[in-house]
């Protein structure tokens, strides 16, 4: 018997450190980062301009491009991007590079192997988006009627919390999709800005399984009402009204479906066989 | 003595691709060569060792123990992969490096260990450099390197000799050896018997995922001699070559195409002898000699048969 066998078990945060070290490593060395920094400070450009564009017929409320530019562009479209770029290849990046192998034939617990890749991501997207989020909010400063007050800071962290939300509901979804499909672009492209804009469209209770959904839920109250764009039916209306969700309902919700999602990824690494495909193939 | 690997009518399919077709071995320890052409199911039958596929049929058995998700077996076992596959944005170091980290191993520790696995392969002076940038001889060794890193009891090489150089195979051939006299187990698959006589004397060849055979690889080698073997010869004049050895009572059979000529002989040795003399002495110029016979297939077909 050799000296490895006669080692005391590993603890399971060692096994959990080392994946988020190396998931955290290879993220950062991707220029794939870089894109996604580009594309998170784009927004920026636009408060920027309103700023030098100070001529009358241009002057905005720089508190309602903030939060237009925040609810529109980042947590709509923004944030699932940017959880789809780095969540699909948590997994599936390993599976379509054939170094998966390496990988399911340590000691590592698949569950370590799936969280801490998840918690890597996590972390990066956050920062990135947060940080994204400050500039614009700092730019939209310069635009008129947004100051650094303690309530504007918080309603900035309210949006920054409900960001990071955003990467972790739709995060868990795109590492199950790199997980389970070959394309889990194309199927996270098809649920985020196909699936998710026709539910919210259907009368009833369609749009619950939406991410969406719970994320417009823990949104800061604003003076103006936000628009509805769901055609309302009087059985829709009652349903909507029956199951009406507050914050912390809609926090839960997020929290069971990125709950599902990750457990069902950790399952998934577990079982399938991942080279079958290629066996049978050759 | 408990068997380190032991199968018993193991299958393994895909869709309807039978991988591993009721395969019952039982392998010992020190070095055991899987020796099969390609699709035999060397791969598939190291996977379901390992615990990658889970079987269709049978019962398999590593270690004591059934490797499918088992992660104290995957401790006491090391594994080269076939495919030349690698975060290709790491430098070779950091590659082992990180392999030892999902082992479980400490950072300082999966550091010594990396370091020391690269020089058992000798890789220690473009261990720094990326991965990309090897040729694939160096990234076959950083494999070996990352297999080796962790002390496995049981190592598992998959084709471990391809694209190695004639030197890099030989120091794969005497490491081999040397695990398998400290009493690890060794089991490497190839479709050169040649390699597998390098190191081991225990083999069992698969052929369409049965075990066509096991034991002695000496008696596989004189099967191979026995059996009849096609030498072909391009030459300037085949018919003048071909004069030499239609008499010879070995020869079995003489085919001409294309300024070549085909002999079946079934005295491969006697054959080669006459034709160096032939070369030597008549002065025919020769452009090359291959053995479209001289591997695996022939014998693969005649035991089938």
């Amino acid at each position: 018997m050799s000296e490895t066998s006669l080692r005391p078990p590993v603890p399971y945060t060692r096994y959990l450190n080392s994946t988020f070290s190396h998931a955290s490593l290879m993220m950062l060395r991707r220029r794939r980062i870089v894109l996604a920094a580009v594309l998170s400070l784009s927004p920026l450009v636009i408060p920027l301009a309103l700023a030098f564009l100070s001529e009358a017929a241009f002057s905005e409320d720089g508190n309602l491009i903030f939060v237009r530019l925040v609810e529109w562009l980042y947590l709509k479209a923004i944030a699932p991007l940017l959880a789809l770029f780095f969540g699909c290849m948590l997994i599936g990046e390993d599976v379509e590079l054939q170094t998966i192998p390496y990988l399911l034939t340590r000691p590592l617990p698949r569950s370590a192997l799936v969280l801490g890749r998840f918690m890597a991501y996590l972390s990066i997207s956050s920062t990135i988006l947060v940080v994204s989020i400050a500039m614009v909010f700092a730019a939209c400063t310069s635009v008129g009627n947004l100051s650094f007050s303690p309530e504007t800071i918080e309603l900035m962290a309210h949006y920054c919390a409900v960001a990071v939300l955003a990467l972790l509901g739709y995060g868990a979804f795109a590492m199950f999709l790199g997980a389970t499909t070959k394309h889990p672009i194309i199927f996270g492209i098809l649920f985020t800005f196909g699936w998710q804009r026709i539910a919210l469209y259907i009368p009833g209770m369609v749009d619950f399984i939406t991410v969406e959904k719970y994320l417009m839920a823990l949104l800061p109250k604003l003076a103006t009402e936000r628009e509805n764009v769901v055609i309302r039916t009087a059985l829709g209306e009652f349903q909507k009204q029956q199951l009406l969700i507050a914050g912390p309902k809609a926090l839960a919700g997020l929290l069971i479906i990125s709950g599902l999602f990750l457990g069902g990824t950790c399952l998934i690494v577990r079982w399938r066989e991942y080279s079958a495909a290629r066996a049978v193939a050759g | 003595m408990t068997p380190v690997i032991e199968a018993q009518t193991l299958s393994k399919w895909f869709g309807e691709v039978i991988a591993v077709n009721n395969l019952s071995l039982s392998i010992g320890s020190g070095v055991t060569g899987l020796l099969g052409p390609n699709g035999a199911g060397k791969t598939t039958f190291i996977k379901l060792a390992l615990g990658l596929y889970g079987p269709s049929r049978g019962r398999l058995r590593v270690l004591g123990q059934t490797p499918r998700n088992n992660l104290g077996v995957l401790r006491r076992i090391g594994y080269c992969p076939e495919a030349d596959k690698f975060y290709e944005n790491m430098t070779g170091y950091e590659f082992v490096y990180w392999m030892n980290r999902f082992w479980g191993m400490m950072p300082a520790e999966a550091r010594k260990k990396a370091e020391q696995a690269c020089e058992i392969v000798k890789m220690s002076h473009r261990m720094d450099d990326v991965v990309s940038e090897y040729s694939k001889g160096m990234r076959q060794r950083i494999k070996v390197a990352q297999a080796l890193a962790t002390d496995p009891e049981l190592l598992f090489l998959d084709e471990p000799m391809s694209g190695l150089d004639p030197e890099g195979r030989e120091e794969l051939f005497a490491l081999i050896r040397k695990l398998g006299e400290e009493g690890r187990t060794v089991i490497f698959s190839t479709h050169i018997l040649y390699e597998v006589e390098r190191v081991t004397n225990t083999v069992v060849l698969l052929h369409n995922g049965c075990v066509l055979a096991e034991g002695d690889v000496h008696q596989i080698r004189d099967l191979i001699d026995e059996h009849p073997h096609a030498v072909t010869i391009a030459c300037s004049e085949p018919h003048r070559m071909a004069a030499y050895f239609i008499d010879n009572p070995a020869t079995l059979n003489i085919e001409f195409s294309d300024g070549r000529v085909t002999v079946r002989t079934s005295d491969p040795n006697g054959f080669y002898k006459t034709l160096n003399r032939v070369i030597l002495d008549e002065r025919i110029e020769v452009a090359s000699v291959t053995c479209p016979d001289d591997n695996l297939q022939s014998v693969f077909n005649y035991l089938v048969k």
